[in-house]
């Protein structure tokens, strides 16, 4: 603000603020300016006429010129937006609709996201990868594991794929990640979230049963390595550091899993994962048999197949001799501890961008006898990566039962039922047998009652025979009274039970 | 309060004069504002990601200066209706277009603006090392693509276009040494091609979005198309096409420009090759074109019919096919669906095969087939 405006200020202005002062100190002090102009009479008429037809131009050319704008917009836009952009151009730019500008070149150097073990340090972006099949049971348990990852979510971009959906998976999905998006925590918005929607027209159930059956598998491998392959060429962007692969099915994780795998600085790495079972199944059972290494006889068993055969692990028909990541597995193991694998499991995998990058994927073919992760673990040591799993580091996959599970489970609980009920009768029949057996005390009572007085009336007998004592006969009979009053009620309870 | 001086003037002005100036100044308010805005079309600018966080195969808003970028929205893509037709105009399929790219070349940039594909439908990817040339490479590109997406008429500007710096160790890059003496040398050829092949599949899986149809390979040294190279192969609807490379050069015989076969990466096999394979171990790659390994493979570039016969015969001919079990990268049309299945660029020897060979091979193990075009060229740079 200038000084010279505050009349308040102490400094006395050293210049008027009014511009046509002329040299006099102020307007108000001294109002008549000797140079001023003053017409003598209004303006005449011609000038006034004169002035109107100016306005009149003015405006019609004003007119004229929004209608040609309008018109060079093209007739796609509508006019009121062409005028209001006109309007509004350079000075507020605020048309709703197309006052943006159009970014398209995009530059990246890949050397920057090669991906470190303290990527969160390093503002490192990860793409997290989702296959989704008729998974929305499965899906309140994911999204609440994904809102509690401690990642920075704004560098974590989310992928999903949903692919042959019977049920609502993708609204689910779609309504989950919006309320996400939304959420009035800052810092639980997320990057990049993608959903995409494709159909392999895939005939195998998603049930336990036909997925884990052995005559599905190599099918059924091929057709998720496809899926896989397409979740991650449509959602990988030149900015991604990492690529994380997890399931829905995860039950319990730690939230601080991505961190934890990250740190091995490895360039492919997966945990151990396990699931819970029911007690009269051990407790905890080894889950995920796709991580292993390899072995010798597995080898040889690869140079016996088919060229299209592929090798499913845990399975009795190919006896591998593998050494499994699953059954390593010490509960109070060091969970750092590292082992080398060749095949790997699709549950939760933390890889380097760098790694798809170099063109390792999912082959949706045999690849050295093995489809999808196994195959994608084999690719990426045939290309000299190093692929790591923690034996001791767990994460554990929901237990669904399979068939035989239920079978026995069945079988199990009618069992119980028929313990149950059996246990009913039992003690049915032993309220039965107390009650009605629960009188024998009266019983000897009464019994006892009716031997004394009959013994009493022996005697009397015998008394009168004698000549008789009545006080001793009155005593006799207050006597047998006595005895008979709980042999009625022993009577009446008796009557009682049915 | 003193009144301007404008109004003086004002009463000398004629009515007309003042009405000229008015519309003149009108007019020069339109010339500056049309020219300042080198703006896209309204369609385009729907067409637009709303974040800077989206698929590089489309333009994005540019979100004023200082606002607050909000999250980036919940995009849906649904793959199962991006089709891949034998007429890609009509179906506005979305082509991706990628050059792994040494050293810049003029007559490459030129002949790619010359492509009657709309461009609005083709996304530019490009691929370069950390090298000084490319470096200098680099600086070439950035500067003819910035003319071109903000200089060039509308029609001229692509969808969006993408640079990409490689992450190799630059002394390994294969795109480093581009002496041609050295770039063939067999020894030399493993370590180059399998660098080659990771610079190709981190340009593709980096670029490749949900909304492409094709990918069109074409090297940074072929100059010479028809500018309707994406319709003509488009048009034959097949998984992988590959017309023939040929290079043009001044044939000190006839004393006349004359041309010849230059891509050999695109073979039929031969049961030669298949016995030279079998007896190779796990790690060894048989390459092409080399005395030291005769395979005997059928190769396109040596099918192609010659024009001088009879020209209305090669006319005919243009569009007649072979199948081919191997090959080169010069000018490769590709659905995206077959890189989305996972065929990639093996960098390790796959069937003892590399980059693009192994890729076809690859494509094969996934039941995609690959033909070739033997009399539809294009043409290679002759250094």
């Amino acid at each position: 603000m200038p000084p010279t405006t505050a009349s308040e200020s102490k400094v006395a202005p050293r210049h008027p603020t009014t511009g046509c002062s002329y040299g006099y100190p102020n307007e108000k002090a001294f109002d008549m300016s000797p140079h001023r102009y003053a017409p003598r009479h209004p303006a005449p008429a011609y000038r006034r006429r004169n002035g109107s037809f100016v306005r009149l131009v003015g405006v019609v050319a004003v007119l004229l010129f929004i209608l040609f704008y309008s018109f060079t917009r093209g007739p796609s836009s509508p006019p009121s937006s062409a005028a209001l952009s006109f309007f509004s151009f350079g000075l507020l730019g605020a048309s709703p609709e197309h006052s943006f500008q159009l970014e398209t070149v995009r530059y990246y150097d890949l050397s920057n996201v090669q991906g470190t073990a303290r990527g969160w340090e390093r503002e490192e972006r990860i793409l997290m990868c989702v296959p989704l099949r008729d998974a929305e049971s499965h899906l309140p348990m994911f999204f609440s594991h994904l809102r509690n990852l401690t990642y920075p979510h704004r560098l974590l971009d989310v992928a999903f794929l949903v692919s042959d959906s019977k049920d609502d998976t993708l609204g689910f999905v779609t309504r989950a990640m919006e309320a996400i998006q939304s959420d009035p925590d800052e810092q639980m918005h997320f990057g990049e979230v993608s959903i995409i929607e494709k159909d392999f027209g895939q005939t195998v159930n998603q049930d336990f049963q036909s997925r884990h059956g052995f005559a599905a598998q190599a099918g059924r491998r091929k057709l998720m390595a496809r899926a896989r392959n397409w979740l991650l060429s449509a959602a990988l962007r030149p900015y991604h550091a990492w690529v994380y692969w997890r399931d829905v099915d995860v039950e319990t994780a730690p939230f601080t899993i991505l961190e934890d795998l990250m740190r091995h600085d490895k360039d492919v790495i997966v945990p151990n994962v396990w699931r819970p079972l029911p007690d009269w199944l051990g407790g905890e059972q080894p889950y995920d048999l796709n991580s292993w290494q390899e072995s010798e006889t597995a080898l040889a068993l690869a140079e016996t197949l088919d060229e299209d055969a592929v090798i499913v692990e845990g399975y009795p028909e190919y006896e591998t001799y593998r050494p499994h990541l699953a059954y390593l597995r010490d509960p109070s193991g060091d969970p750092d501890v590292e082992m080398e694998l060749d095949g790997v499991g699709g549950v939760s995998i933390l890889a380097k961008a760098k790694v798809f990058r170099y063109g390792v994927h999912f082959p949706a073919f045999s690849f050295e006898r093995h489809a999808e992760t196994e195959g994608f673990g084999k690719m990426a040591r045939r290309m000299n990566l190093s692929v790591v799993g923690l034996p001791h580091y767990t994460i554990w996959h929901l237990y669904e039962p399979s068939a035989e599970d239920i079978k026995h489970m069945e079988q199990m609980k009618r069992e119980q039922l028929a313990h149950e009920q059996a246990e009913k009768e039992r003690a049915e029949k032993a309220q039965k047998v107390k009650e009605t057996f629960a009188d024998t005390t009266g019983q000897w009572e009464k019994d006892k009652a009716k031997m004394q007085s009959l013994v009493v009336q022996e005697k009397q007998e015998t008394q009168e025979a004698a000549g008789g004592d009545a006080g001793a006969a009155g005593a006799a009979e207050r006597v047998a009274e006595g005895v008979e009053t709980p042999t009625a009620d022993s009577g009446e309870e008796t009557g009682d039970t049915p | 309060m003193a009144r301007p001086l404008g109004a003086v003037r004002l009463r000398k002005a004629n009515s007309a004069v003042l009405a000229v100036g008015v519309a003149l100044v009108l007019f020069v308010l339109l010339l500056v504002i049309s020219s300042s805005t080198p703006d896209f079309s309204p369609a385009r600018k729907a067409a637009a990601a709303l974040h800077p966080l989206s698929p590089p195969t489309s333009p994005f808003r540019k979100s004023p200066a200082g606002a607050m970028l909000q999250p980036p929205p919940v995009a849906r893509y649904n793959l199962n209706n991006v089709t891949t037709t034998a007429r890609p105009l009509e179906n506005r399929e979305n082509i991706l277009l990628l050059t792994p790219m040494a050293r810049f070349n003029p007559a490459y940039w030129d002949n790619l603006l010359r492509l009657s594909y709309p461009h609005e439908l083709i996304t530019l990817g490009f691929i370069l090392p950390r090298t000084r040339e490319g470096n200098l490479a680099t600086r070439e590109l950035q500067k003819r693509i910035a003319h071109v997406q903000t200089q060039a008429p509308e029609r001229d500007r692509f969808k969006s276009v993408v640079v990409l710096r490689e992450d190799l160790d630059p002394a390994l890059s294969p795109l480093a040494s581009q002496d041609e003496r050295e770039r063939h040398q067999l020894a030399r050829q493993k370590a180059r091609r399998a660098a080659m092949a990771k610079a190709r599949n981190a340009l593709l899986v980096s670029t490749l979005g949900p909304s492409t149809s094709w990918v069109l390979w074409l090297d940074a040294d072929v100059v010479e198309t028809p500018p309707a190279l994406i319709q003509d192969l488009a048009r034959h609807d097949k998984p992988i096409v590959v017309p023939n490379c040929f290079q043009r050069f001044y044939n000190a015989r006839t004393q006349a420009m004359d041309e010849r076969p230059y891509d050999f990466n695109n073979w039929i096999d031969s049961d030669a090759a298949r016995e030279l394979a079998s007896a190779m171990g796990p790690d060894d790659v048989l390459f092409e074109g080399y005395a030291e390994m005769a395979t005997y493979r059928t190769l396109m570039a040596y099918l192609a019919k010659d024009d001088d016969n009879d020209d209305d015969e090669g006319e005919r001919d243009l569009h007649e096919e072979v199948l081919l079990d191997g090959v080169g990268g010069a000018a490769l049309l590709v659905k995206a669906d077959v890189h989305r299945d996972g065929a990639m660029f093996p960098a390790f020897p796959f069937y003892h095969l590399l980059e693009t060979e192994g890729f076809a091979k690859m494509a094969k193990r996934l039941g995609w087939e690959a033909v070739g075009l033997p009399n539809y060229k294009v043409y290679h740079y002759n250094e």
